[in-house]
């Protein structure tokens, strides 16, 4: 007899697990609170390390959802009520359901870099975000219609809303360090002439070919990587962004001018989902991050039977470990439907 | 842990200063005493941080720790939620109270600040009152200042203050057994052994640079901790 | 740049002011060097605004400069600051107010060590009844006097007899405003507006009708460094700052400066002065300055006080200019005269800063 799966977020953790448990014989119902799929990849131009476009990785996973998947856009869900060994799923439109899984792919939320008021987002003109840098990307209009001219210094902050009490997040979000560089390569690409700086605490080139993208970083595009976290950004009278850092290495305090302030966001996890946590009794981590029941064996579990994760939304990961997430995650469901 | 570190975490300034520096010199970024002078309040926190003994006392009896200007701008910004500030200020008074501050050009000045502003609260009530701010001790008031110190008692009574008066008001004259409580709570609070320490051992300094040393303002020494620099201190 | 963002921001800290009933603990450098301002502090909030505030005579320094450059301990600092509590609690009141703003952050600071660290209230309380037999309680609500002007600037606007704005032109007066540093920077949530972006002087300066100036050192220290002014030897640093930030602004074209702190519009001031005689530049139009103010000076004027009791006589920057511009009257013989319009003869003019009405 074929269980219903009920999976919320239809992000690529959400659409992999999908199609696996689609696959395996279950019936799957995928709940998503937008109006379309895809979740925070459908908003970036390029994917580290090879800069491959992120709509393939989009287009492979579409590709795979058969018509057996059961879609519910715009919905968000508002309780998860375990019942007699299964669950009522309810949204904020009132809709419910039955399921005898669950599975929490509700993925993270970028730092509102509002936030951080020393560095101006949302006052100064010309700070923007890493996620607003890859819709300029996507734009493919360059930055001249925001700057109105070609940029001529540009700064990549790292750490924005991560490693940081004050902005209520002391973990660090992964995936920005090398989203940088890859950004600053980017910007090179467009405007060979500009200079570009990337102001870190810590490199963190973790993964499979990272260390090769900064080293290209710095020989083939000359980009300035600078260890400093950004104090403050302000702005003069011609629109330009004055940032203070100290060179660490070299145990200075500098002052520059930049054109453009990009803010390397991190994630944090979802207000709603937070609030879900508690209200299911689930344990609780500072980091408001989903846990599992054992980081090593059980990564996919809570500690309600039938209530699993996948994804960011058990913290800050990479797309290619969140598809694998979403697999090993469809796996434990299957295991414990055959239960 | 060094014997000094330990006597330091007995400081509340310092409890609430340092808690784990990640080096990401956001406090450096912001300071204006590291843009004027050749500092970084950043080092300061990671020295600090090895709790080795010998490195604390080099900085008690560096010219490091007095340069900061206690404008806590590096408290606002801290991503680890430490404050050099703070910390600047548990190590000044560590090294006034061994004695160590007598070894660096800055640290000297402390006891000029105790006779200038620690004496006056206990005479007068008040950090600073008129005399404190001599027209020749303070070229940069401007000749405004010298006429309103000329005529004192009129421009005050025009502003509407209460000069040496009875009374509530504006530099009024605080009464005797006001000043009196004061004073016994800097008996017994520790203000005046620390007023005499760093007395004694400016005094003992001075001996050993075979320099002048008297009570107040009109001595040699007192004119040399208050006007040397030695030009090393400030970035080019 | 978008002002609604900053909106934004100054919902988040919003402030806790008492209404009535306060205790007022004076400046040490205020007393000094702006009385005018103090006596029109009293003067707005009792014939103004008809409340009720205690100027009591047994209260003293904090210490906070005493502190601050570090001669006085500690402990020693938190049992004064408890004698002037329990002055007040003597005096009946809960609400107090503190003059200087390095007083504000450090009444602030101890009532959170108190606070984080109970084995230091109970050690004050120990202390201050030994030396003085007296027993105090914490304040109930701890405000600076420039948040209480700001909450009641909407009130002053009403009673308003002029506005920030060029009488000729009818524009807004281009305002920079500075905060002290020791208002919001130690405890963002206990200033109006935070650190980053402080409303208080914003609100005020809005509320008169001027216009707010943001330039890049905006958040920049003026310099005051305690030790870095008091000693002789140090006083480079703090005239540093200052130029720091009058460079910044100086292109912005401001027509005046604002500031909530006792020593900022001492050393916005003087330092400008200074600074004309060491290099010859002035900053301002015409070798004139750019007149630096206290909130209590701006209300006065825009109340139509008189700007000599006000105090603007003994600024080294002279008003006069910016008065003319709003359309201020007064007197200029009567200058440097003294309360029974004595003659007191003049001080020197500087050579480079323009001094008197030419």
């Amino acid at each position: 007899m074929s269980k219903h799966v009920v999976v919320i977020g239809a992000g690529i953790a959400g659409l992999e697990a999908a199609s696996v448990l689609d696959s395996m014989g279950h019936s799957i119902t995928l709940i998503e609170k937008e109006d379309t799929p895809g979740g925070h990849v459908d908003r970036w131009h390029e994917l580290f390390p090879n800069r491959r476009p992120g709509r393939e990785v989009l287009e492979m996973l579409y590709e795979k959802l058969r018509d057996s998947i059961q879609f519910q856009y715009g919905k968000e869900i508002t309780s998860i009520k375990p019942f007699s060994g299964k669950f009522i799923v309810t949204a904020s439109d009132g809709w419910v359901t039955n399921a005898d899984a669950v599975l929490m792919a509700t993925g993270f939320d970028l730092f509102d870099a509002r936030k951080k008021e020393e560095y101006g987002y949302g006052i100064y003109d010309h700070v923007i975000t890493s996620a607003d840098l890859e819709d300029i990307f996507r734009q493919g209009e360059g930055l001249n219609p925001r700057l109105g001219k070609a940029p001529q210094r540009i700064g990549f902050v790292h750490c924005v809303g991560s490693r940081d009490e004050k902005a209520g997040n002391i973990y660090c979000s992964k995936v920005c360090c090398v989203t940088a560089v890859k950004q600053a390569i980017e910007i090179k690409e467009l405007y060979s002439a500009v200079e570009v700086y990337c102001f870190y605490m810590d490199l963190r080139m973790f993964g499979r070919h990272y260390e090769e993208l900064y080293k290209e970083a710095q020989e083939k595009y000359n980009i300035q990587f600078i260890r400093g976290r950004l104090s403050e950004a302000s702005e003069n009278r011609q629109g330009g962004v004055v940032v203070k850092v100290e060179d660490t290495l070299l145990g200075k305090p500098l002052k520059i001018t930049m054109d453009l302030l990009v803010l390397m966001s991190g994630m944090v996890a979802p207000p709603g989902i937070v609030k879900m946590r508690n209200k299911l009794g689930l344990t609780k981590e500072e980091d408001g991050f989903l846990s599992p029941l054992d980081a090593h064996a059980r990564p996919n579990e809570s500690e309600v039977p039938g209530l699993f994760m996948a994804g960011t939304s058990s913290g800050p990961k990479t797309i290619t470990d969140t598809l694998n997430d979403a697999r090993s995650a469809a796996l434990a469901i299957d295991k414990y439907l055959e239960e | 842990m060094g014997e000094l570190y330990n006597i330091l975490s007995q400081d509340v300034r310092f409890v609430e200063s340092l808690k784990a520096c990640i080096n990401c010199g956001t406090c450096t970024a912001i300071c204006p005493a590291a843009e004027f002078y050749i500092y970084d309040p950043r080092t300061i926190a990671t020295t600090v941080q090895t709790q080795e003994d010998d490195k604390i006392i080099e900085l008690l009896e560096s010219e490091t720790i007095w340069y900061c200007g206690e404008c806590m701008s590096c408290k606002t910004r801290c991503p680890r939620g430490n404050a050099p500030g703070l910390l600047v200020i548990a190590l000044r008074a560590l090294s006034q109270d061994l004695g160590y501050f007598t070894e660096s050009e800055k640290g000297r000045q402390q006891l000029a600040l105790k006779r200038a502003i620690g004496e006056k609260i206990l005479s007068h009530g008040y950090c600073i009152n008129p005399e404190s701010i001599a027209p020749e001790l303070h070229p940069e008031q401007g000749p405004v200042w010298e006429w309103e110190m000329e005529h004192i008692h009129e421009v005050m009574e025009k502003l509407g203050a209460n000069y040496q008066g009875d009374g509530a008001g504006a530099l009024r004259k605080i009464p005797q057994s006001d000043l009196d409580e004061i004073h016994r709570i800097f008996e017994v609070t520790g203000g005046m052994d620390r007023f005499e320490r760093l007395e004694e051992f400016s005094k003992i300094k001075a001996g050993e640079m075979g320099v002048e040393f008297g009570e107040g303002m009109d001595n040699d020494y007192f004119r040399m901790i208050y006007t040397t620099n030695n030009q090393t201190h400030t970035r080019e | 740049m978008k002002a609604d963002g900053k909106k934004l921001v100054w919902k988040d800290y919003q402030k806790d002011i008492a209404e009535d009933h306060y205790f007022y603990a004076r400046s040490c450098i205020r007393q000094n060097f702006f009385p005018g301002s103090e006596k029109a502090f009293t003067r707005i909030l009792r014939d103004e605004l008809g409340k009720d505030l205690c100027d009591n005579q047994h209260h003293t320094s904090c210490t906070g400069i005493g502190y601050h450059t570090d001669v006085v301990p500690f402990e020693t600092t938190m049992t004064v600051v408890a004698r002037q509590f329990a002055l007040m609690n003597e005096a009946g009141y809960e609400n107090y107010i503190a003059s200087c703003i390095t007083s504000f952050g450090l009444y602030t600071e101890i009532i959170e060590t108190w606070k984080h660290f109970p084995e230091t209230l109970e050690k004050t309380r120990e202390f201050l009844f030994r030396a003085t037999g007296r027993e105090f309680t914490i304040p109930k609500n701890l405000a600076h006097a420039s948040d209480v002007i700001y909450k009641f600037r909407n009130e002053i606007a009403a009673k308003a007899r002029y506005r920030l704005v060029d009488k000729n032109t009818g524009l807004p007066l281009k305002v920079v405003e500075h905060i002290g540093c020791h208002y919001s920077k130690m405890f963002p949530h206990k200033g109006v507006g935070g650190a980053e972006y402080p409303y208080v002087l914003v609100g005020m300066i809005e509320a008169w009708g001027g216009e707010v100036i943001d330039y890049p050192e905006r958040r920049h220290c003026c310099g005051f460094g305690f030790r870095q002014y008091a000693v002789q030897a140090n006083r480079g640093f703090s005239i540093a700052c200052s130029k720091k930030k009058f460079d910044s602004m100086e292109a912005y074209e401001p027509d005046l400066i604002i500031t909530n702190c006792p020593g900022c519009p001492m050393f916005l001031d003087r330092w400008q002065y200074a600074l004309s005689e060491m290099e010859g530049k002035t900053y301002g139009k015409n070798n004139r300055g750019i007149p630096v103010f206290t909130y209590e000076e701006v209300a006065g004027l825009v109340l139509g006080y008189d700007p000599w009791k006000l105090g603007l006589q003994v600024h080294q920057v002279p008003a006069e200019p910016l008065l003319d511009k709003i359309g201020i009257p007064y007197d200029p013989e009567a200058k440097f005269k003294g309360p029974n319009g004595e003659e007191l003869g003049r001080p020197e003019a500087p050579s480079i800063l323009k001094f008197y009405q030419e």
